[in-house]
C-alpha cells in the first residue's frame, strides 16, 4: 500500500535541504541587518533593480516573496479583511492585501524565523514592469516608515523593444542612483554594479538550464518544484548565493536524467501552466497531478525569472533590456509567440490557464489569447478560476473535476 | 438471474441512479436528494434497485460525491460520462449545455464521440438550479410553479444582476414598479440562457441536458428560439449516470 501511495506522489528533490539552508542564510542576513542596523535594508519589487541595491551594500527584502509566504502558509484570508477595512479593494492584488493586512495585524511568517516583524526599510524601490499595484503597495509602507520611495515606470504591453524604450528605462535606472546613495551613504561603484549584474546573469543562466531540464521526457522537475526552488533567483539575484545554489540543483537534475528518475512517476501527460500558482493549494495540486500521471513541465511564472540578457559590459542598457523583455510587460502578440514556442519546446500536450481573480496582469486568458493559441497550435487548453493568494476565490471541487476531465480529454486525444 | 450494472451520478443537489441491462438499455431510473451524505444518497439508490434486480458490483459513479460511497465503485469524470451518453444517443458531433444544481457545463463532442473542448461556469452559481431554487424560495413559489407562470407571460423583463442575491433585490424592485410575476419568470429563464450562451460559441447541434431543463421544459423551448438546431434528449438528468456505465462497458459487461 505504501509502495502504491509513493507511486502516485511527486518525487521530492534532495536539493530541498540545500535550498532551505540558502533561504535561511538570506533571512538570517536580513534579520541581523534589521536588528543591528549594521546594514541598510531596501525593499524591492520581485523584478525590480535588485542588482543595483545589492551592489550598494543593502540587504534586500521582497514584499512579493512575503506575500507568497502568506499564501503558502494558508493565512492570506485571515489578513485580507484588515486591508479591505483600510480601503483596499478585495479585487486588487491579493499579495498586496494579504501583506498589508498581515502588517496591520503585526504578524508575519518570519516570526517563526526569529524576526519580531518584517525588517523595516530604509528605502523602497520598485519597477512597475509587472504591475502598477507595486507602486501603491510600496507607497503604503513609505508613508508608514517615513522613508524614501523611488521607482522605475516601465511602459506596458510592449510590442517591440525599441531603442527609445530601452533608453528611457536605462535613464530611469541611472536616475535612481543619487537617491539610493543618500540612503546608503556610499557612492555608487560601477565595478560593483557590473559584478552584481554579472552574478545576476549567471544565476539566471543557471535557472534557465534548470527549467530547460524539463524538456526531457520524462521530466526530472515539475512546476510545483520550480515554484519553490525559484526562491533564490527571486530574492538573491545578483549574489553568489543564487549561483551556488543552482549549480547544486542542476547537478541533481542531471543525475535524475541519467538515472531516469522523473518528477512525476509514470509521467504520461505534459502540461504547461499559465498564470500564478495557487499558493495555498501547491501541495494538494502537486499530488492531484501526480495521481493523474501528469507533469506540469513549464510555466509562464517560473520562466519569467530568466534575465539572461543582463550583461556586465553594459549594465544599465542590458538591465533595461532584460527587465523590459519580461513576459508580463509584453503585448499579447509577443506573449502568444512566446507561449507557442514554449509549448513546442517542452512537448506540452495541453495548457492550463489559471485566471487569477485579483491579478489581471498574470491572467492571459482575458483577451482571447487562449482561443488564438488553440487555433494556431491545436493544443487543448483548460481555464480554471482561482487566485494566487485568496482561497475564497477558488472552488476546489469544481476545479478538480475540470482538471481530471482535462487529463481524460488529453488521454482520449493521444490514445496514451 | 440477469445482472444489472448501475451508474450513479452524485451531484451537488440530486443523486441520480440508472440501471442498465446487458443490451446497454436503461432498465430503471431513480433520483434522490443528495442531502448532507452522499453515502446515504447512493445507498438509497442501491436499495431501491436491489429490491427488484440483482446489481453487479462495482457500481460506476461520477459527480461531486463520486468517491463517497461505501459500495465498491469505479469513479468517472461526469463530463466524459455525459459526453459518452449523449454520443450514444446522437452518434454525431454536437455541443452540450448541461445545467445542474450548481454547475453549468459546455462540452464540445467531436464526430468520434471524443471531448474536444469543455468549460465549466466560473466561481458563481447564478444561472444554475440553485439560482432558481433560491429565487423560488424568496418569491414564495415552488420551482414546479415556474413553468405555469412563464406560460402566462406577455413580455419579458430583463434581469441584469450576475449575483443571485442581487438578482432577488432587482426582482423585488421590478415588482414594486409593476412588473408581473409571469414576465419576471420569463426574464429569469432568459437570464439563465444568456449565462449559458457566454460559455462558448455553439456552432453545431445543441443538446441541452441536466436537472434544470428536465424540470423546466420551458427553458428548452426558449433555447430552441435562439438555436433552432437544438433539443433535449429523454432522461437528460440521468445521462451522466448512464454514461458512467457505458464508459466501462468493455471492461465489465456481465
Amino acid at each position: 500500500m505504501e509502495e502504491l501511495l509513493k507511486k502516485t506522489e511527486p518525487v521530492k528533490l534532495e536539493s530541498t535541504t540545500e535550498l532551505r539552508k540558502t533561504m535561511d542564510g538570506y533571512f538570517t542576513r536580513l534579520r541581523e541587518a534589521a536588528e543591528t542596523r549594521n546594514r541598510k535594508v531596501a525593499w524591492c519589487t520581485s523584478v525590480g533593480p535588485a542588482e543595483l541595491l545589492y551592489s550598494m551594500g543593502f540587504e534586500v527584502y521582497f514584499p512579493e516573496n512575503h506575500g507568497a509566504m502568506l499564501g503558502a502558509a494558508k493565512n492570506a484570508d485571515k489578513y485580507i479583511p484588515s486591508a479591505v477595512a483600510h480601503g483596499y479593494s478585495p479585487d486588487i492584488c491579493s499579495y498586496l492585501t494579504s501583506d498589508i493586512g498581515a502588517f496591520l495585524q503585526n504578524e508575519t511568517p518570519l516570526q517563526k524565523s526569529g524576526f519580531k516583524a518584517v525588517p523595516a526599510p530604509d528605502i523602497l524601490v520598485y519597477n512597475t514592469n509587472q504591475c502598477r499595484e507595486v507602486a501603491d503597495w510600496f507607497g503604503f509602507y513609505a508613508k508608514h516608515f517615513n522613508v524614501p520611495i523611488l521607482g522605475i515606470h516601465t511602459p506596458l504591453s510592449i510590442p517591440e523593444l525599441s531603442p527609445e524604450i530601452i533608453r528611457s528605462v536605462s535613464e530611469q535606472y541611472k536616475n535612481l542612483i543619487p537617491g539610493i546613495e543618500q540612503v546608503a551613504r556610499v557612492k555608487f561603484d560601477m565595478d560593483r554594479f557590473r559584478e552584481a549584474v554579472g552574478l545576476s546573469h549567471d544565476g539566471c543562466a543557471l535557472w534557465r538550464q534548470v527549467l530547460e531540464k524539463a524538456k526531457q521526457i520524462p521530466s526530472p522537475i515539475n512546476f510545483f518544484d520550480s515554484a519553490i526552488h525559484m526562491g533564490p533567483i527571486v530574492v538573491m539575484r545578483g549574489t553568489t548565493y543564487a549561483v551556488d545554489y543552482y549549480k547544486i540543483l542542476l547537478a541533481e537534475l542531471d543525475k535524475r536524467i541519467k538515472e531516469n528518475i522523473s518528477a512525476v512517476p509514470g509521467e504520461k501527460y505534459r502540461i504547461y501552466w499559465d498564470g500564478m500558482p495557487l499558493w495555498y493549494k501547491l501541495s494538494s495540486m502537486a499530488k492531484l497531478f501526480a495521481k493523474l500521471e501528469t507533469c506540469i513541465v513549464a510555466s509562464t511564472y517560473c520562466n519569467s525569472w530568466v534575465f539572461d540578457d543582463l550583461d556586465p559590459s553594459d549594465p544599465f542598457e542590458s538591465s533595461a533590456l532584460a527587465y523590459c523583455k519580461l513576459f508580463i510587460v509584453r503585448s499579447d502578440e509577443v506573449k502568444e509567440t512566446v507561449l507557442e514556442n514554449l509549448l513546442g519546446d517542452f512537448s506540452a500536450d495541453g495548457i492550463i490557464f489559471h485566471e487569477s481573480k485579483t491579478c489581471a496582469r498574470n491572467s492571459n486568458n482575458r483577451y482571447g489569447l487562449q482561443n488564438r493559441l488553440f487555433k494556431k497550435t491545436g493544443i487543448p487548453y483548460l481555464e480554471i478560476n482561482g487566485d494566487l493568494n485568496d482561497p475564497r476565490c477558488f472552488s476546489e471541487e469544481q476545479s478538480i473535476i475540470a482538471i481530471e476531465t482535462f487529463v481524460e480529454q488529453l488521454a482520449g486525444k493521444s490514445g496514451k | 438471474m440477469m445482472k444489472y450494472r448501475l451508474g450513479i451520478d452524485l451531484g451537488s443537489s440530486y443523486t441520480k441512479g440508472v440501471l442498465v441491462d446487458e443490451q446497454n438499455k436503461i432498465a430503471g431510473l431513480h433520483c434522490v436528494k443528495s442531502g448532507y451524505s452522499f453515502n446515504n444518497a447512493s445507498s438509497k439508490i442501491i436499495e431501491h434497485f436491489s429490491a427488484s434486480h440483482e446489481i453487479q458490483y462495482p457500481v460506476y459513479t461520477c459527480g461531486y460525491g463520486r468517491e463517497q460511497t461505501s459500495a465498491a465503485f469505479v469513479s468517472n469524470s461526469e463530463l466524459i460520462a455525459l459526453s459518452k451518453a449523449v454520443y450514444e444517443v446522437y452518434h454525431r458531433s454536437c455541443s452540450i449545455i448541461d445545467i445542474g444544481g450548481q454547475d453549468t457545463k459546455f462540452i464540445k463532442v467531436n464526430a468520434n464521440g471524443q471531448v474536444d473542448k469543455f468549460k465549466m461556469n466560473r466561481k458563481c452559481a447564478a444561472g444554475t438550479g440553485s439560482f432558481l431554487e433560491e429565487i423560488a424560495f424568496r418569491l414564495d413559489i415552488t420551482p414546479e410553479e415556474f413553468t405555469g407562470f412563464a406560460e402566462q407571460a406577455k413580455q419579458e423583463v430583463k434581469i441584469n444582476s450576475f449575483c443571485t442575491v442581487f438578482a432577488i433585490s432587482e426582482i423585488i424592485g421590478m415588482i414594486k414598479n409593476g412588473a408581473t410575476l409571469p414576465d419576471i419568470i420569463i426574464g429569469i429563464y432568459n437570464s439563465i440562457i444568456l449565462r449559458s450562451m457566454e460559455m462558448a460559441l455553439v456552432e453545431d447541434h445543441l443538446v441541452i441536458t441536466g436537472g434544470l431543463p428536465a424540470k423546466h421544459p420551458m427553458i428548452v423551448s426558449l433555447f430552441k428560439k435562439k438555436y433552432p438546431d437544438s433539443d433535449s434528449p429523454e432522461h437528460s438528468q440521468f445521462l451522466a449516470a448512464f454514461g458512467c456505465v457505458l464508459l466501462n462497458n468493455d471492461k465489465n459487461k456481465p
